[in-house]
């Protein structure tokens, strides 16, 4: 890994860098790159929020009716 | 407060595996919402969570005795429901769907991204841009797009939070493999969320 790494290597090295678990030389390389690349920083914007986008928009709540029928089934079958 | 109501988890799995069945409706009803969404997760359906729901706290009822404390309860109800998620998946015919890849992030001839930074930066705001049914609508079908392996890693990982570790243990694969198939998977989503949003990739 060099300090010229290009938007692509950045990006398939951008999960692995923001769980921490890249060298040094490659996490240098990657932060020297994001100095520099304004298309990286938004990219890696929208890459952090897409889980929490995701998360909220597919929180689905137990129905009660669900909860109830949940609790029958486990009294007939137990 | 009921002594039950005050026990942990490990406490009130012992007490239901000996036989309490207040202990045991405790651990229903504390974990039943966590178990459920991560069912609907997987499945994208209110019936096959339904199902899933069911058979894990029944093999959860039945593997009590199983259960000896050596991890957190709630690690190894995520395990049985794991296993009920992937029982049920075997059973259903999968309905065909168009891969997503069409989304994945575009480089030009030198390796650097074709889009522009605004364009680049739009999945970031999907949720102000459409209402919040419409991306539900379309959360949904992002997640039923995903393969298999990539959902469930993504839906562990990112939508349940859990720690790299946890998945690698409860997938069979190791942290490498989760992070890959956790990357691909926010790869194509992200670009997914972008398409919603207005901007091709």
């Amino acid at each position: 890994m060099t300090a010229q790494l290009v938007c692509r290597d950045g990006v398939e090295l951008l999960m692995d860098y923001l769980e921490g678990v890249l060298s040094e030389t490659e996490r240098e390389a990657i932060e020297a790159h994001l100095t520099r690349c304004p298309r990286c920083v938004a990219f890696v914007e929208s890459y952090q929020q897409t889980p929490r986008i995701l998360r909220a928009a597919t929180a689905a709540e137990l129905p009660e009716h669900l909860a109830a029928s949940l609790r029958q089934f486990l009294a007939e079958e137990r | 407060m009921t002594p039950a109501a005050a026990a942990n988890d490990e406490k009130l799995a012992a007490l239901a595996a000996a036989g309490d069945a207040a202990a045991f409706e405790m651990l229903v009803s504390r974990h039943q919402a966590r178990v459920y969404r991560l069912a609907w997760r997987l499945t994208q359906s209110e019936a096959d969570a339904q199902d899933i729901l069911q058979e894990t706290f029944l093999a959860a009822y039945r593997g009590l005795q199983l259960f000896r404390g050596a991890s957190r309860f709630s690690t190894w109800l995520y395990r049985v429901a794991m296993n009920a998620a992937l029982m049920h998946r075997r059973q259903q015919s999968r309905r065909k769907t168009e891969p997503l890849d069409a989304y994945l992030p575009r480089f030009d001839e030198n390796g650097q991204h074709a889009a522009e930074p605004a364009d680049l930066r739009t999945a970031s705001r999907a949720d102000e841009i459409l209402d919040q049914k419409q991306l539900a609508e379309r959360a949904r079908e992002g997640l039923e797009r995903l393969p298999d392996m990539y959902r469930d890693a993504f839906v562990l990982r990112d939508l349940q939070e859990l720690s790299t570790d946890d998945v690698a243990e409860l997938l069979g694969i190791d942290r490498a493999a989760v992070r890959q198939r956790v990357h691909r998977a926010r790869l194509m989503l992200r670009g997914f969320l972008s398409h919603l949003a207005g901007v091709t990739p």
